[in-house]
């Protein structure tokens, strides 16, 4: 695939695009990732949550062939915000034996057993969330959820008009990008003001060519026989035996860890 | 016959600017027409005229002879006979993968499932775009782009495909695969206009020309018609064809022999053959105007070929029964081409054939073709402009193999076989792999 190496893969959906868990059951996908989120949430100790993410971090890496890098970038952002609520959570939360603690201007700062159990847990349940949600945002690109959209009965309008905003996204996101360059190698974005009033040239110029574009698509769609009614495709793909088989065995020890560490505390 | 009829056709916009101004033509069927003229002449008007996207404001249009009609029934019919593929491909692709845009037209004819499907495969198949079906456009390139845009009609199997600045935008090599495909197209009897301002293109491909300015049609004609007529060139805002131009220059010099209109590099070859004169000792009962069979030529006094058979056309008697005469050469081995069917690609026959054919070049046609030749590693020299230049090396004494398939098989068999006939120089050409 010499394809993959010249398009521009910069977000989540070129990585799904290229994903081979793309051609996997897409409703097998959101169920195990539904799964996943539910008992994520649900666990009262941080294992099953810390099992969810690793699992799912394992899955989009490896079956996925997402690049690792790329994926700690992507996790390294909500990861900080993270981070920092549950040092504020493990200062300033919960009850027990004190097991860390300072003085700062006579005030005590100190980490007791609840906090951090409490602490552990939502961070475990926060990656385990994300992680999951990774999963299939990069292993099942937008043009595989309209026919998911399609039979979770939304209305065609609806699904019709995401469709074409979806494909037009990048034909906009393209031309934004030239009156950029356009405007900035002619010194648009010297200062704040003159910034301020090329970005609003840009805004002008890209709304009047989404409404030409409208037009255009109105009477290209129309010279094809175009009669206000787009009918889906959807791709048949089957669960295999061995797929079917894998996630059960996940969901039945996921559910077992889940049930069996219920009462767990860390400290 | 006309397919598709126009009779004193007039458009303006609705802000008042007049587009068209009284035009008459006549396309006809299985024939490749093409508009010639700067931007704004009105080709792209009258394009969205001819399958009924905007109504003239007067004069009448008429598809098989019968007049255009404006209700739903009379427009979905034109629309599916007359497809357009507009010069940016981003207007006209608007479904998130290349399989759903493709689908989009024969869906709307109201095709069963199986049909549809069975549709979309054949046509992604027949323009190479089976591995990016599932592609969401804004990862294709803008040559990719195309074939989608000319699938997506294609797939509705329109009389006629009509195809608005087709090469704009595409590399030397990418318009070249995309005028093999039309090629094959038109051969399989699909009719054909494009517009252009490619003079170029204009003059070596299409059948016939208009040449339209101010929303006029100025001058129409075949391509030596049309482009032998300098005012109209003028006046049209083009410039001659570059084959022309340089066929003129040497004519002038005297090193082409007059009169002539090529429109290919081949051809232009062939115009370069000055007269051979010389004096022969001839039987005494010969005539002015009678031929004389010389014999067979080699070596070194064999100008073309490795074997020549002259002929002579005497041209003066003189009294001491010698006479000038012009010679007339036929290369006995000029070069061959051999055409390979890729549809019947067999690597074990391929390899024999190699050897025994003695191949001194492979030329690849088609987008096929070309995926073929990289799967099985075979080394492609030609991969545009194929069957010149494979006749250019075929004039030179050497076998030329093309790999092709379908339609453009018979498309490259009647043009050397054209021009064979054209130059009187017998090109042996076949398809290798048929029984």
């Amino acid at each position: 695939m010499d394809r993959q190496a010249i398009c521009i893969t910069n977000i989540l959906d070129d990585y799904a695009l290229l994903s081979p868990l793309r051609y996997r059951n897409n409703y097998l996908k959101i169920g195990i990732v539904t799964f996943g989120l539910l008992m994520g949430v649900s666990s009262t100790s941080p294992i099953t949550p810390i099992l969810i993410a690793l699992s799912m971090f394992l899955a989009t890496v490896l079956f996925g062939a997402i690049p690792v890098r790329f994926y700690l970038k992507l996790l390294s952002a909500p990861a900080v915000f993270v981070l920092l609520s549950v040092v504020v959570i493990a200062f300033f939360f919960g009850t027990g034996g004190e097991l860390f603690g300072f003085d700062i201007l006579g005030y005590r700062f100190s980490i007791n057993t609840g906090g951090l159990n409490m602490a552990l847990l939502v961070l475990a349940r926060t990656l385990s969330g994300m992680t999951c949600l990774f999963f299939l945002a990069l292993t099942t690109p937008m043009v595989e959820l309209f026919s998911v959209l399609k039979t979770m009965k939304l209305p065609d309008s609806f699904i019709e008009i995401s469709m074409m905003m979806y494909r037009y996204i990048f034909v906009f996101l393209e031309v934004a990008w030239s009156i950029r360059y356009a405007q900035n190698v002619r010194l648009g974005y010297r200062d704040w003001w003159t910034s301020l009033r090329s970005l609003a040239m840009l805004c002008t110029t890209l709304f009047l060519r989404s409404w030409e574009q409208g037009e255009k698509i109105f009477v290209s769609m129309s010279s094809r026989c175009y009669d206000g009614k787009l009918v889906f495709f959807e791709e048949r793909r089957p669960i295999r035996i061995n797929e079917m088989m894998l996630t059960c065995l996940y969901v039945a020890a996921i559910t077992l860890v889940w049930y069996s560490t219920r009462d767990f505390v860390f400290v | 016959m006309a397919i598709l009829e126009t009779k004193d056709l007039k458009y303006s916009y609705p802000d008042g600017t007049t587009a068209i101004r009284g035009m008459d033509i006549e396309i006809m069927r299985g024939k490749k027409t093409a508009f010639v003229g700067r931007n704004g002449s009105g080709k792209s008007t009258l394009f969205m005229l001819l399958n009924g996207t905007i109504k003239p404001k007067d004069g009448r249009i008429l598809f098989n002879g019968k007049q255009l009609g404006y209700d739903r029934k009379s427009l979905r019919d034109i629309r599916k006979n007359v497809g357009i593929v507009f010069q940016n491909s981003d207007d006209q692709i608007f479904a998130p993968t290349v399989y759903q845009d493709v689908a989009f037209g024969p869906t709307n004819l109201g095709y069963s499932k199986e049909k549809v499907r069975e549709k979309v495969t054949e046509t992604l198949e027949y323009f190479g775009l089976t591995d990016l079906k599932d592609k969401p456009p804004h990862h294709l390139s803008g040559g990719q782009k195309k074939r989608v845009a000319i699938a997506g009609i294609v797939s509705m199997q329109p009389q006629v495909i009509i195809l608005d600045e087709p090469l704009a935008n595409l590399d030397p090599v990418g318009a070249d695969e995309l005028l093999d495909v039309l090629n094959a197209l038109n051969d399989s009897g699909t009719t054909l206009i494009i517009s252009t301002h490619d003079v170029d293109l204009a003059h070596n491909w299409a059948d016939h020309l208009y040449f339209m300015a101010k929303g006029k049609v100025i001058g129409e004609g075949t391509p030596d018609k049309v482009f032998n007529d300098p005012e109209l060139i003028r006046e049209a805002h083009l410039k001659s064809p570059i084959t022309l131009d340089i066929y003129h220059e040497i004519e002038r010099r005297g090193l082409a022999k007059p009169n002539q209109h090529p429109t290919s590099v081949p051809e232009l070859v062939d115009t370069l053959k000055p007269p051979e004169l010389m004096w022969v000792e001839v039987p005494t009962e010969t005539l002015e105007g009678d031929v004389l069979n010389l014999g067979v030529l080699h070596g070194e006094y064999a100008l073309q070929s490795p074997y020549e058979a002259v002929n002579a056309r005497v041209l003066h008697m003189h009294s001491d029964g010698r006479a000038v005469v012009e010679v007339v050469r036929h290369g006995i081995k000029a070069g061959g081409i051999a055409i390979y069917d890729i549809e019947q690609y067999d690597p074990d026959g391929f390899q024999r054939i190699m050897e025994t054919e003695e191949i001194a070049m492979i030329g690849a046609m088609g987008k096929q073709s070309k995926m073929l030749a990289e799967e099985y590693h075979i080394p492609i020299q030609i991969s545009s402009g194929v069957i010149d230049r494979t006749l250019l090396m075929a004039l030179c004494g050497k076998r030329c193999l093309i790999l092709t398939s379908g339609g453009m098989i018979s498309h490259s068999m009647k043009r050397i076989d054209e021009y064979a006939q054209r130059s009187g120089i017998a090109i042996n050409v076949s398809i290798v792999n048929h029984d």
